[in-house]
């Protein structure tokens, strides 16, 4: 006898993760998803953003594996941050959020930042409730990761692309990388940076105050204006 | 690898659908996957095999169908399937489409066999 079924396989993790949504609406403030792989300079990135966005209050969320490396870097900033080890999941999801949430007061907060496991497949399949999914990528990645990972390249509302610096160094075909973007994803903000230089850095800030701002007036639901598209 | 924590899910949902109809086995679950759906058929029909062990579903066949990616058009409603690295509508060019399909992973139905007639009664096996 066959039955007919019809049910997600992540249900749980979306019933989750609209929950946090409303309740990241509800304390107005920005929630940005970055993912990425490892070394793109994720952490760099969000290391940079506290040094140049002094006058928004930022938390930090970070997700690895194993250790409290990253944490440890950030909480040198002074900014609340936890560390989530998934111990050997490949990605975050909303139940793991949900959880950090316990030790963070997003009512205090304009932005809220969380550093997904580095991986470009998986984190893009589980909703953490943010109002935008970035990632970041950087040039010694190569320029072809649009077309190998399109899954997670067209779901983004930003892309960062990072050590902009190294650009006369390597064969990186910048201008075929915007193409693949523009075509898979043209909606999507690309802002091309370094982390080392600070170079192009303060597109990303302004992206992220028109966020934060949109935020605050309008509610951080993936359905309000802090999209963040610009 | 995370294959498993969305096996987890799909065997749940074919047990409490089992249970829900009384049957004593599972003869199958079929699962729709997309293509973008960063989930592996090879994967999941493994995890299953070892997850399901001691259950209902022990012997089940998982029959997973791949669903292609599908852009709608925004300029002119195309439904396409992107090619070769090639997002853009093939009609107008157009680069602003919508994924309709190729993110979902869903149970579409499960197949079970009742303890009295043994056997599985698919309307395709009569």
């Amino acid at each position: 006898m066959q039955i007919p079924v019809i049910q997600k396989v992540l249900a749980a993790n979306d019933l989750i993760s609209e929950e946090l949504r409303a309740q990241f609406e509800k304390a107005g403030l920005l929630v940005v998803n970055l993912m990425g792989s490892p070394g793109a300079g994720k952490t760099s990135l969000v290391e940079r953003t506290l040094e140049h966005l002094r006058k928004l209050k930022i938390g930090v969320i970070e997700g690895d594996v194993a250790t409290s490396l990253d944490a440890d870097r950030i909480a040198r900033f002074g900014v609340p941050v936890v560390q989530i080890n998934t111990g050997g999941a490949c990605h975050l999801d909303a139940a793991m959020v949900r959880k950090a949430l316990g030790s963070l007061d997003v009512s205090e907060l304009d932005i809220l930042l969380i550093e997904n496991v580095g991986n470009l497949i998986c984190p893009a399949q589980f909703d953490l409730g943010e109002a935008c999914k970035a990632v970041v990528c950087s040039l010694p990645e190569g320029d072809d990761k649009v077309l190998k990972y399109p899954a997670i390249f067209s779901l983004v509302s930003a892309v960062v692309l990072n050590k902009l610096d190294l650009l006369d160094r390597l064969n990186f075909n910048l201008p075929d990388f915007r193409r693949h973007m523009a075509e898979l994803n043209p909606d999507a903000a690309l802002m091309e940076l370094s982390c080392l230089t600070g170079e192009g850095f303060d597109r990303w800030i302004e992206w992220l105050e028109l966020g934060a701002r949109n935020a605050r007036e309008f509610g951080g639901g993936s359905q309000s204006p802090a999209r963040c598209r610009e | 690898m995370h294959e498993i924590t969305a096996t987890q899910n799909i065997l749940s949902i074919a047990l409490s659908e089992a249970r829900r109809v009384g049957a004593a086995r599972i003869a199958r679950v079929s699962v729709k996957v997309g293509e973008w759906s960063t989930f592996e058929p090879d994967c999941i029909r493994f995890y299953f095999r070892v997850l399901a062990r001691g259950t209902p579903a022990e012997d089940a066949e998982v029959a997973v169908e791949v669903a292609p990616v599908k852009y709608a058009c925004e300029g002119c409603g195309l439904e396409y399937t992107p090619v070769e690295g090639r997002f853009c509508c093939p009609r107008c060019s157009g680069a602003r489409g919508t994924v309709v399909s190729g993110r979902e992973i869903y149970v579409e139905s499960i197949e079970v066999q009742h303890a009295d007639t043994g056997d599985s009664e698919s309307p395709g096996r009569k």
